[in-house]
């Protein structure tokens, strides 16, 4: 049934549907309303599940690893400072192959203390061996949590659906609700594939000498590689219960663009209805939405990407000594195709400036302009300012 | 596509009187958005909070710079806020305030309309003398100001967000429907 | 089979998993350090003249078993209520915990002890042995024969008490003020120690021929007769009508015959008595003003009881020394000398000499001399030397053909002392059952097998029942406190009478404590050497060998898995645990 509801919503609503076992999470805004949300349904007893009340959000995990290990459906949430706070116990649950499935509400890091949405907190983790999806609508975000379920318990990996602030979490928009019961059918209940087990007693996480560590991370490795070849077989099944449709990324209008726009996250939506309006006007401008972050779908992007004239990367996120993340990898995606197109990256909307039509418009326009980029990080609407030091 | 801006007060209802009406107009068949102006929430402290409605699916992910109309909960924030700042010409500006109030004048150019959402929240025991809580009054006459939604969608979403005095909001909103004061629509009909 | 369970089978799992278990895996071989349990010994019981055991009272009263904490004061000491109020307190001068901030009030637990057994009539449970042949002889039933007679029943023997005064308890009676201690805390504490069968004869004052007569009829006597008479001034007007000395003017007031005092009284001497005599004198309406020779500091007046005396109004005029009284009208005139520091003594006080110059005189009413106290007969003082006489720490035993004669009390004691004297009853006794059980042979060593830590003090506990719960005689130091597990907490203010009320009333100076506070404050004991169960080193072992049990700690250790680490020594607060070497000649 469709509902008028905020994107923080649409993720309760998903674990719900997903029958989850334990929830461990510890309030930060802009999350907060997933986990009050959850919070309600354990109470009113709509989810039978325990959520368990943490003093942090590293006990909020290390809670789940628990949990996860003993061989239930977990799930978290966090933002920002807590997913940094999380660090060391995200690179623990991949490690242990633990299928934990986390929200990921899409916040600035501090100081200066911003709560508006910006994706460094989140792209910082990339190298923790956590699956990341990026959402554009609630929509997008309420199945991509159901599917995330799957995914992660396929793969015995974690899996971080990421969303962003406000923009996402805060926005109330029409979505299907689906019923318990199409949801049943496409989520099976849990069956790990180990499990602590007090009639046959093990130790995890045990101390693995250089003799087969190489092995058990190219394990994890080989895990990621196979989330990428099960998502299209979780999206076709998903397809054929509720008939609808995501991918890990989405070519709008790329088939004869010259300049491909690359965005994640809320961007694409608005930038959909810039490709729209440039193509009435007869400009050969597409749009390639990447979803699937981690694995990065290297292969699927030379395809779209390669024949363009050139690329522009919008990143909400920046790398100090760097530059847009996105960018960095599309980069690199792109380095061994012979005669690649050129990528600029653009830096816009951190710390949850509006990046609004205009504002891709414009980066458009400056692609289109330039036959090469100047620099790799081209930040958009930078304000003069004076240094703190200077004025005092 | 048509944007609308709240203009209210921590603590007032802003943002919940927004999710209604974007509710209502839902049910009557219309593709909606709303979300607040994102910022720490402190009672008393102006709010914003925005409305899309359009008849397909809302692309758009960003603020609301250009309202088609705006709604003022509390008519105390005329004199710090600029509340016709991207208004577009000819748009409405609903303000709670009561028969007396002078100010309207200041809004040359725009069509102005206003509700007395005070005393009719009070005379439906919705809130109290200094903190009335105005939100379904101020969604009853703006349905009324615009012609839509009908008043059952406005009830039917009120049932759906507000549980408490859910019956008295109802009623708050119905009332308003009747008593809007829009002078300026008479004269621009007549124009 | 199901679409996801297909797909999920083909995943690489490659995980870290052990079904190993590490019980094959005999830790304790690697060990060449050896932790042992072995409680030890707290210097506030080692100075304890009574050797209490403060540690175990501290932790039975944190517990709230208040009647188990009164019982171990007991067994060493049969004037809780009495030490609680007039002891001087050692064990706090060496508490370990004012290394780390402030001693613990041992002495207010002792008093909140001994009140809530008087509240609930607590029925002490003491263990005495069965009755022995002998009876012995108790001359002075003041806290020195008392304490003989009370450890000598325990013992098993007949006693009997004889006593001059109408009334027992010598300077408890009569020489401390009530206010200090109330009458019927000490009424209550003989009346225990005549329940355990000692029979009290007062109004009977023995001449020194008695004593032949005592020896025919009892196997031994003890001679605890105490220093019941005043040391004169020795100056010229001491004789004078308004001049009397200390002792008689406080017996007067405990004897009900002084309730009122007028006048400006000169207090010489610089004791507790000079104190007592001069706060008495605030209470009955005089005005008090202690000359002492030297200064403030000097004094063996316990500090506390100076500052709440010049609080009181009393006045202290130092380094003054009394030349002479006389007439003056209807008053008397006291002519002092002023007097110099010219050095320091070897016990750290003012070495003085008199001032040149015209000596000063002072207007008063009456004269008080608190100067010091002295055997009121030659015979009650215990002979030097000579065959059968033995020295003991707070005793002298004379072992002649016709009779044993031990001496103690004031007599015998270096420091004069309530808690000293019941050192040295409780000496007495023990001796004199080493003496009647094992010879007079035994007395020495069996006597140095019972020291408190090997000190001076007397543990009747480990005289009877060997040592307590098979402690060592090391003496814990606050360097092996963990002290990282105690947090700092000030020590408990014990609450006071106002002075305005003080000034007027004789009733006790010193108010009830509550059990909150009374367990809050026993819990900033160190417990010195004592295992309390904390479980640290359970906690703590890394290869889970300490192993619970119902042994009197409730655990052991397992050498199998024990590694020798040192984790559970370090981490005891309280040094209960010792890490010794590993003795591979014999070990294995």
């Amino acid at each position: 049934m469709k509902k008028v509801i905020e994107g923080s919503q649409a993720v309760a609503e998903a674990v719900r549907l997903a029958r989850v076992n334990i929830i461990s999470a510890y309030p930060i805004t802009p999350q907060t309303h997933i986990v009050e949300r959850l919070s309600d349904f354990c109470s009113d007893g709509s989810l039978d599940a325990r959520f368990l009340k943490v003093e942090s959000e590293h006990s909020a995990l290390a809670a789940l690893i628990g949990a996860a290990s003993s061989g239930v459906r977990t799930f978290t949430a966090t933002s920002s400072q807590g997913l940094a706070l999380m660090h060391e116990l995200l690179h623990w649950t991949s490690g242990a192959r633990l299928p934990i499935v986390m929200a990921e509400v899409n916040r600035a890091l501090g100081p200066g203390w911003n709560i508006w949405t910006d994706q460094t907190d989140s792209l910082a983790q990339r190298d923790t061996g956590w699956i990341q999806l990026y959402c554009e609508d609630g929509q997008e975000t309420l199945d991509t949590t159901i599917q995330a379920f799957l995914l992660a318990e396929m793969v015995n990996l974690p899996v971080m659906v990421v969303l962003d602030a406000f923009f996402l979490s805060h926005t109330y928009e029409p979505v299907d609700i689906p019923e318990q019961e199409a949801v049943d059918r496409f989520l099976p209940p849990f069956t790990p594939r180990f499990q602590l087990d007090t009639n046959n007693p093990c130790a995890f996480g045990s101390l693995v000498t250089p003799d087969s560590y190489m092995e058990m991370r190219h394990s994890i490795a080989e895990g990621m590689e196979a989330a990428l070849d099960l998502l299209p077989e979780i999206e076709d099944r998903f397809a054929g219960i509720f008939d609808r449709r995501w991918a890990a990324i989405e070519p709008v209008e790329c088939d004869d663009a010259e300049i491909i726009l690359v965005t994640s996250g809320t961007v694409t939506s608005t930038c959909r209805e810039l490709i729209s309006d440039l193509r009435k006007r007869g400009e050969k401008v597409g749009l390639l939405k990447i979803k699937l972050f981690r694995p990065f779908p290297v292969e699927a992007i030379r395809r779209i990407l390669a024949p363009a004239k050139k690329v522009a990367v919008i990143d909400r996120n920046f790398s100090f000594g760097a530059s847009g993340i996105f960018a960095q990898e599309i980069r690199a995606a792109l380095c061994n195709c012979p005669g690649h197109p050129p990528v600029f990256g653009f830096i816009a909307g951190l710390g949850g400036r509006d990046v609004t039509k205009d504002v891709l418009e414009g980066i458009y326009r400056q692609t289109d302009q330039s036959d090469r980029p100047e620099r790799e990080d081209i930040w958009i609407g930078l304000k003069e300012v004076h240094d703190a030091a200077e004025r005092s | 596509m048509t944007e609308i801006r709240f203009h209210g007060r921590g603590g007032q209802g802003t943002v919940i009187a927004a999710i209604i009406l974007a509710k209502a107009f839902f049910r009557v068949g219309h593709q909606v958005q709303t979300f607040p102006v994102f910022g720490v929430e402190r009672r008393g402290a102006p709010v914003e909070a925005y409305l899309r409605l359009d008849n397909k699916k809302i692309l758009a992910r960003t603020n609301v710079y250009t309202p088609d109309h705006v709604v003022v909960q509390d008519r105390t924030l005329l004199q710090s806020i600029d509340v016709t700042k991207g208004l577009k010409p000819g748009g409405w500006i609903l303000i709670n305030a009561p028969e007396s109030f002078t100010g309207m004048d200041a809004f040359a150019g725009f069509s102005v309309a206003s509700v007395d959402a005070n005393r009719i929240a009070l005379n439906h025991k919705l809130g109290s003398r200094t903190h009335p809580i105005v939100n379904t009054t101020m969604i009853g006459a703006f349905a009324s100001l615009l012609g839509m939604p009908p008043l059952d969608a406005i009830a039917q979403a009120i049932e759906e967000e507000i549980p408490i005095s859910t019956e008295l909001n109802i009623r708050a909103a119905e009332e308003a429907f009747r008593e809007i004061r829009r002078p300026e629509l008479t004269e621009r009909s007549n124009g | 089979m199901d679409k996801k369970t297909e797909a999920t089978q083909k995943v690489s799992l490659f995980i870290p998993r052990s079904y190993l278990t590490t019980e094959g895996n005999k830790t304790g071989s690697w060990r060449f350090l050896r932790p042992r349990y072995e409680e030890k010994t707290a210097p506030c019981s080692v100075s304890c003249p009574a050797a209490e055991d403060i540690g175990m009272i501290q932790m039975l009263t944190t517990q709230g078993s208040f009647k188990d904490a009164w019982e171990t004061i007991l067994r060493e000491n049969p004037f809780p209520g009495v030490c609680g109020r007039v002891c001087f307190h050692p064990c706090e001068g060496v508490c370990n915990r004012a290394e780390f901030d402030e001693a613990v009030a041992i002495h207010v637990i002792e008093r909140f002890l001994a009140n809530t057994a008087h509240r609930n009539a607590f029925t002490p449970e003491v263990e005495r042995l069965a009755p022995k042949k002998q009876n012995i002889a108790v001359i002075g039933a003041g806290p020195g024969g008392l304490s003989a007679a009370y450890f000598l029943a325990l013992l098993g023997y007949k006693v009997d008490v004889f006593e001059g005064a109408g009334e027992p308890g010598g300077v408890l009676r009569w020489g401390i003020p009530s206010y200090r201690l109330p009458l019927a805390i000490l009424k209550e504490e003989i009346r225990r120690i005549e329940e355990i069968g000692v029979r009290i004869q007062t109004g009977k004052p023995l001449v020194h021929r008695d004593l032949d007569t005592l020896g025919k009829e009892y196997n031994a006597l003890f001679l605890a007769c105490g220093h019941g008479r005043s040391m004169a001034l020795g100056i010229p007007g001491e004789e004078l009508e308004g001049v009397q000395d200390g002792l008689s003017f406080l017996r007067g007031i405990r004897e009900g015959r002084m309730s009122k005092f007028s006048g400006r009284v000169a207090v010489i001497g610089g004791g507790n008595a000079a104190i007592d005599v001069a706060r008495s004198i605030i209470r009955l309406g005089g005005k008090a003003l202690i000359i002492y020779r030297r200064r403030r500091q000097d004094m063996p007046a316990f500090g506390e009881e100076i500052e709440m005396a010049l609080d009181e109004g009393v006045e202290l005029r130092e380094l003054r020394a009394p030349v002479s009284i006389r007439k003056a009208g209807g008053n008397l005139a006291l002519e002092v000398r002023s007097m110099k520091i010219v050095g320091t003594d070897t016990d750290g006080r003012a070495h003085i000499e008199p001032e040149e110059g015209k000596p000063e005189e002072i207007k008063i009413s009456h004269l008080v001399a608190a100067i010091g106290e002295r055997a009121e007969e030659p015979w009650y003082e215990p002979p030097d030397e000579g065959t059968g006489v033995l020295h003991l720490s707070h005793c002298v035993m004379a072992h002649k053909p016709g009779g044993t004669l031990v001496y103690g009390g004031d007599l015998t004691n270096g420091i004069k002392s309530v808690a000293h004297a019941v050192a040295s009853g409780k000496e007495a006794a023990l001796a004199l059952d080493s003496f009647f059980t094992e010879g007079i042979e035994s007395v020495q060593p069996r006597l140095a097998a019972c020291r408190a830590g090997a000190g001076p003090a007397l543990s009747m506990e480990i005289y009877t029942q060997g040592p307590r719960s098979d402690r060592s005689t090391h003496v814990v130091t606050y360097d092996e406190i963990n002290a990282d597990y105690f947090q700092f907490d000030p020590r408990v203010k014990q609450p006071r009478l106002l002075r305005e009320e003080r000034s007027r009333t004789f009733g006790e100076v010193s108010l009830k404590i509550s059990a909150n506070l009374a367990i809050r404050e026993t819990e900033r004991c160190f417990n010195c050497g004592l295992c309390n169960q904390c479980d640290n080193c359970y906690l703590f072992c890394p290869d889970l060998a300490v192993k619970k049990d119902s042994e009197a700690l409730g655990r052991h250790i397992d050498y199998d898995y024990c590694k020798g680490c040192g984790i559970c020594a370090v981490e005891c607060p309280r040094n209960a645990l010792i890490l010794e070497e590993e003795d591979y000649e014999e070990g294995h």
